[in-house]
This record gives C-alpha cells, structure tokens and sequence, in this order.
C-alpha cells in the first residue's frame, strides 16, 4: 500500500505536462484538432461553483453545433444531461457561460453517481470551448461588459461521506486491523458463549447475585472492573513435604507438588459494589506477576458465577481492609433505584459492609477480560508511599504500599513447618529512611505470614541477593508492617503510582542500620561497634548446615554413614555449608549498661574445611581480648533488663 | 449540491477497487486529484504512513486523530467534517475554497483503504480529547 503520494506525485506531473503541451499546440494551431475520437461535446445550460470546481450541467450534442444554425438553439429534450465539473485553472481558462459550447478532450473520466440518472465528466483538463465566429464578437462585448456572476453553493459540512452499505459495515471493521471494542462482540469466535444465548451485559453485581437460580441467571453477564489481583491460599487441607519416612538416599526426589493457592480478583462494579472472584488454582505462582500486570485496572465481564459465601466487615478483617483502601471510589457510581442516567457524588457514600465472594462453577472459566482495553476510569492503583510516611500512618489494620530494599530474611525457625509456609521477617529500607538523620529508624522489620502467598520468583530473589520488592497492599498497624492474605510482593516496579511522594528510586550508597542503643528492641537489626572483653570459650563450635534450606539438624545418611542427609529438603547434602559458631562478649560504647553477647559465627563450605581447623587449633583467646570490633551487623535476639544482657547474632546483609 | 455525491463515488470506487485488486488505479488516484486539489497528494502521504486512528468510546461515539507531519495531532469529527487543523478553518471554514482538508481526506481513505488504527478508550477519556481541542482554540 505504501508509496501512494508519490505515485500521485509522478503521475500528476505526466498529467501537467500533457495539459501544458496540449494547451500550448491548441494556441498554436488555432483551430480545433481534427482528432474526433473520444471527444465529448457539451452544451453548458447553468454553471455554478461548488468550493472551486465549477459545476456546468450541460447537454450533450451529437456533434459539433459550428454546422448548426443559431435557430436549433432550441433545447432538445431527447440529447442527455450531464454534469461537466471543471477546476478553477481550466474554468478560468475557459470562461464558459450558459449556451457555450465546449469540447472535451481525452482523457476524461465518467462517473456514475448511486442515486442520479445524470452521469459526472471529471478530469476534464483537456477542454475547449468552441467560438463561433460569426457571432462571437457582439456577444463578448456584451459579456466583457457586466462580469460574469457563478452561483457558488455553499456545501454543508454535515453531508459526510458514507462508504460503505450496511451490510458492508461489519464486514469493513473486521477487514481492519483493528481489536474488537465492544464487550458483546469481542468473543464472537470463541466457542464459549454464542451471543444469542447472552443476555445484555449488566453492570450490577447486586442484580446477578440476587439473580441467581432464576430463569437464565447462568447467561447474565455483569461488567465489572478488577481492582486488584492477587492469591490466596487454598482452604482445603495443607501439603506437606516428605515425612521423615521416606526412603533415604533414594534418587532425589524433586518437590513438584503444585503450591495449593488460587488465583483471586477483587472487582467492583459501577455501583461501587465489591466482590472478591475466586478463580482457578494456580499451577505456579509464577504468573502472579503476569496476571497482576495484564489484569490490573481492566475491565472484565464475569457469567455463571457460583455464590460461594457473602461475608460481613465483623468476620473479613483482612478483605475490607483491603476494601477500605479503595473506598470511596474515584469516579462517581451509580445509586440503585434511580434512573440509569443519574449518577451521585461520592461524598457522604458510606463504605461497604458486606461483600459477596463469588467462585466460578467447575471446569469452565466464565471471567472474559479486555486485556487491550484501557485502564477503567475507576480503577484505584496502590498508593506507593515511602516508608517514612508509613510509620507515621495513624490508624490500625490499613493497607499500605511500597517499593523497598530487603537487606535481610530470617526464617522462622519451626522446622516442622514446611518451608513455604514459613513466616518470615524481612528487613527492608528505602531512600525515605536511610536519608533522614534522627528521630525515625533506618531499617524496618516486615513480618511475612504464612497466608501471604509467594511466588517462587520472590522467594528465590529473596534468599540470592538485595533486591527492590514491590509490598503491595501491605498491612500497617500497631506499629508494625505485616504481608497477609492479599499481599502481592512483586518484583517489578508499579506501573501505575498514586502518590506523588512515592520513590521510586535505588539507593545510592552503603545502606546503613541504626547502632546499638538503649532503644534497641529484640528481633530487630542493627550495627554495633565495641571492644572484645570475653570470649565463651564453651559454645564455640562448628556443625555442618543443609546448602539448600540452612537446616542446621542434618543427619548420618544410614545407608552410607559417610553422607549427610537433610529431611527438610529430603535430599543428601553433598555440599554441607560449614557454620561456626562464638560468642563474644563486647563492650559497647552506645549501651555501656548492658553486657553485649554477640554470636558471631562463618559459614565456609567444605573446601576451605581444613584451612579452618587448623586455624582453630591455634585460636588463642588470649589474642582476641581487647581486640576493637568493627561495624558489625547484627540480628538482635533478645533484651532482657535483668540481668541487662543483649543478645545478638552476627548476620550478613543481602 | 453536487460535489458531495461526487467525492463519495470516488472514495467507493477507490475502495472498491482496492478491496478487489488491493490496489488504487491510476485513473482513481488522478479523479482524487482532479476533486480534492491540493490536499490529494498530502492526504496519501499520510495514509501512507499509517497516521490515522480511530478512537472508539464504550459509548458508541467515535472520532479520528491524524498524525500531522509536523508531529502534530489533530482531531476529525466522524459526525461531520470538521478536523482541527488551520487549514480547515481558513479553506473550508473561512473561504469555502475545500470540501475538506488533508486530514479528513486522509480519514475518508484511510477507511477506504482499511489503514485505520484503531484505539479504544473510555468515554471520559474521549469527551477529554474534544475538550482539549476547546482549550487550544480557547
């Protein structure tokens, strides 16, 4: 298709050269050209100006009227009416009146109009009017005299162009390269739903529910709009992993056991009514980012959905936590019981106090989202606030969003639990806290629950190195951030912020802890500095630990005693990672009160085993006493006043 | 008027032919010279280079956007023709001296042509791009 100006182009230019030529040997010769062939002769009867094209309607004549008496002048009734349309440049060239003969030359153009019998003569360049000479010269003078006045028609702007028939209409928009807009034909191929069978597209949640076991309450679609996607642990039982049981020293045995969590949205429809639709179970948990990128702010149409519970603010903390952050809607929404057009303010709206959740029936998915739609009007994306503004949040159970540094992980240590239903204390910074001189801490401590579903992705990002986390509609209150059920950690920067002050940004430079104080708090990190002032000489120790999990409690593989087996990972370790443990006894200047027992303990895998030994045969307490400590980082155990000891364990951060 | 029903028969014979041949002949493409002037070779230009859209609303209400050379996007009614580019205002507007400008033309074959994009937008963000056009001639 392309190349079509230029094609033009060339062509109007052999064009201008014909007409050029042609007009130049019309002068020349004086005379009409004796080549008749394909010649049009026209008698103008009324001329007008339609924008610069000068319409003449004319009568077409057999043949040149120059052999005609002026007496036939006579306008016969049996010769066809065309409509001749000349540019300006050849209208002024022509300077044709009423009664003019003209000549057309080819090539001309013919067009038949759909709804007129007259035909239309276009490109009518080569064109020349016949001058009959015995009478031309008291006409002209009569005519040179008073100016010639052409009707113009003004033409409405509101007669557009339609090109095509109706029937020709569905047929160009799928000619197209084009995306179906509209909901009820977006599927027409799809084989799930035959548009006969739907009924119009609802926008009431209200209605469906209350619709439901009534006649055709499977075909009722309602139109919603997904705030939020996100993953929820399946109630139904909880995997466990390999039971001590298993055959040891097997071949490995790869924990391919499908995480049981299911895939939710949380929608709400143009009346600002909420429902929580439980999707299929997830496969992997992989996806999750995908979903919440393609998902997210959508437009969706749900059918054939199954009431599974309609639950109340007293019994779903965690839901209308999640409700109330979205509450009130950004756009206006609709009031029930008022006219369809009419809609209120949300002012004054109280928030919702109940809410259905929805499942969709087995086996077949009945949730159809646009995903190449624009976002909705009245989607509300997570408001991103640094974590300074976060601890400053007053009130109890809102959910909070922010895109953070996790500096360290700590485990629960509950071996009995599996591992991915392990809670988890993530240590995490921002440029809001490590920028602020006093008053607020650098590093905050972010507790993960078992219900707040993880991808492997995280999971794995989180144990190989520092990375940005993206904490979605995370839970703040009693001065604590805690991931629950419908948290979303995600590795991707949102797309969408909502608040200005949301940084975005990596940090620059060293991350720093806060340093040991008096106000220092148990399970919490922080740097310390102090001198060495005793070593407890009776704990200090070395034992192997699993590569994979850290589980520290390995055990002789009873086939052959000579390999170490993990029952966590029900797995031989083969590359036991050595830890060694001491504890040190500090003075530190921040918190002279308190006796400082700090663990510090190395991991060395089993190849520099023996360089290690020997380096602990010689350790001399002696040479360590009074030796300064550096800025180490360290977990804080616990504090106890009596007797004031602080207990920590030196970590390394991610 | 007579002109309107002319330039619709061309642009149906234009597609036409190019929904049976998927090509534009010759003698078209000079009948678009011949009735649009000037904007002919313009108006190519720019289907040439795909710079069309059409922008749906859920509503139903559609408008077109063209990408001008100079970057510049303007706005096409698909009610009537009205395109917010100055040479609209002053030749077709001002002097009657066009049916329409480079623009709509560009519109008209771009449908022709099946060389629309398409985009789909809410109806807020729709009854945004018409007002915006108020607030630049504002």
């Amino acid at each position: 298709r392309g190349g079509l100006a230029e094609r033009l182009c060339r062509l109007q230019n052999r064009e201008r050269s014909a007409i050029s030529f042609w007009r130049h040997q019309c002068i020349s010769d004086d005379k009409i050209p004796s080549d008749k062939s394909g010649v049009l002769i026209v008698k103008i009867l009324e001329i007008f100006e339609e924008c610069t094209i000068q319409v003449a309607i004319c009568q077409q004549l057999e043949q040149s009227p120059a052999t005609l008496s002026p007496e036939d002048a006579v306008i016969n009734a049996e010769e066809p009416i065309v409509k001749v349309l000349f540019t300006r440049e050849t209208a002024a060239h022509l300077k044709g009146k009423p009664q003019d003969v003209i000549h057309i030359y080819p090539p001309w153009q013919k067009l038949l109009l759909q709804n007129s019998d007259v035909p239309v003569i276009m490109n009518t360049y080569f064109s020349q009017k016949v001058i009959r000479s015995e009478h031309s010269e008291p006409r002209e003078k009569t005519y040179g005299l008073t100016k010639m006045l052409i009707r113009k028609n003004i033409i409405s702007l509101a007669e557009t162009f339609r090109l095509d028939d109706l029937d020709d209409q569905l047929h160009q928009e799928s000619s197209d390269n084009q995306v179906p807009y509209a909901p009820q034909t977006h599927h027409n191929s799809d084989s799930k739903q035959h548009p006969s069978a739907l009924s119009a597209v609802n926008d009431s949640l209200l209605e469906m529910v209350e619709s439901q076991g009534a006649v055709g309450w499977r075909e009722v679609q309602v139109r919603v709009v997904i705030q939020r996607v996100y993953c929820l642990p399946a109630r139904e039982g909880s995997r466990s992993h390999a039971q001590g049981n298993k055959p040891l020293c097997a071949a490995p045995v790869v924990n391919s056991d499908p995480p049981n969590v299911r895939l939710c949205l949380l929608v709400q429809d143009a009346y600002g009514m909420f429902s929580e639709v439980q999707l299929q179970s997830l496969s992997s948990t992989d996806d999750i980012e995908q979903y919440c990128r393609r998902w997210e702010g959508k437009s969706c149409c749900l059918a054939g959905m199954k009431i599974l519970q309609r639950t109340t603010r007293g019994r779903a903390l965690g839901l209308f936590s999640l409700i109330d952050s979205l509450w009130p809607p950004v756009v206006p929404v609709k009031v029930p019981g008022q006219s369809q057009d009419s809609e209120m303010m949300t002012t004054n709206l109280p928030p919702p106090s109940f809410c259905y959740i929805l499942t969709v029936q087995s086996g077949e998915i009945h949730v159809e989202v646009d995903e190449e739609e624009q976002l909705s009007n009245l989607y509300q994306p997570p408001a991103v606030h640094g974590l300074k503004e976060i601890l400053r949040i007053d009130g109890w159970n809102e959910r909070c969003s922010f895109w953070a540094q996790v500096l360290y992980r700590r485990l629960q240590t509950k071996h009995s639990v599996p591992i991915d239903q392990r809670e988890m204390l993530l240590f995490v910074t921002d440029s809001t806290l490590q920028n602020v001189v006093h008053g607020i801490p650098k590093v905050v401590a972010v507790s993960v629950t078992a219900s707040c579903v993880l991808s492997v992705e995280i999971m794995e990002a989180l144990s190989a190195g520092s990375r940005l986390v993206f904490f979605k509609d995370a839970l703040w209150g009693n001065g604590r951030i805690i991931c629950v059920e419908r948290t979303v950690l995600l590795l991707q920067k949102p797309l969408l912020c909502s608040a200005a002050g949301a940084d975005l940004s990596e940090l620059t430079g060293p991350v720093r802890l806060d340093e040991l104080d008096s106000t220092t708090q148990a399970n919490s990190v922080c740097a310390l500095r102090g001198t060495v002032v005793g070593v407890n000489e009776s704990t200090a120790f070395s034992w192997p630990t699993c590569n994979r999990c850290g589980n520290g409690k390995l055990e002789l593989c009873p086939q052959d005693r000579k390999l170490l087996y993990c029952n966590q990972c029900s797995e031989v370790v083969t590359t036991p990672v050595l830890k060694m443990q001491l504890e040190v006894f500090l003075s530190c200047p921040s918190r002279s009160q308190s006796a400082v027992k700090v663990k510090v303990w190395h991991e060395i895998t089993l190849f520099v085993l023996l360089t290690t030994l020997l380096f602990l045969q010689t350790y001399e307490v002696q040479s360590v006493l009074g030796k300064e400590v550096g800025l180490l980082n360290c977990y804080v155990h616990s504090v106890t006043s009596h007797p004031n000891c602080v207990a920590l364990e030196e970590i390394v951060l991610l | 008027s007579t002109l309107p029903a002319v330039a619709e028969e061309l642009l149906r014979e234009v597609k036409k032919a190019f929904q049976e041949t998927s090509q534009v002949p010759d003698e078209l493409l000079l009948g678009l010279k011949f009735i649009f002037g000037p904007s002919a070779v313009p108006a190519l230009d720019l289907v040439d280079q795909c710079s069309v859209t059409r922008v749906r609303a859920p509503s139903g209400r559609i408008l077109y956007q063209v990408l001008g050379n100079s970057g510049k996007l303007y706005t096409c009614y698909s009610s009537c023709h009205y395109c917010t580019c100055p040479a609209f205002e002053f030749s077709v507007l001002q002097k009657s001296e066009s049916l329409l400008c480079k623009h709509i033309l560009a519109v008209y074959l771009s449908q022709a042509l099946g060389a629309c994009q398409d985009l789909a937008v809410s109806d807020e963000q729709l009854t945004n791009i018409l007002l915006a056009e108020e607030e630049d001639e504002g």
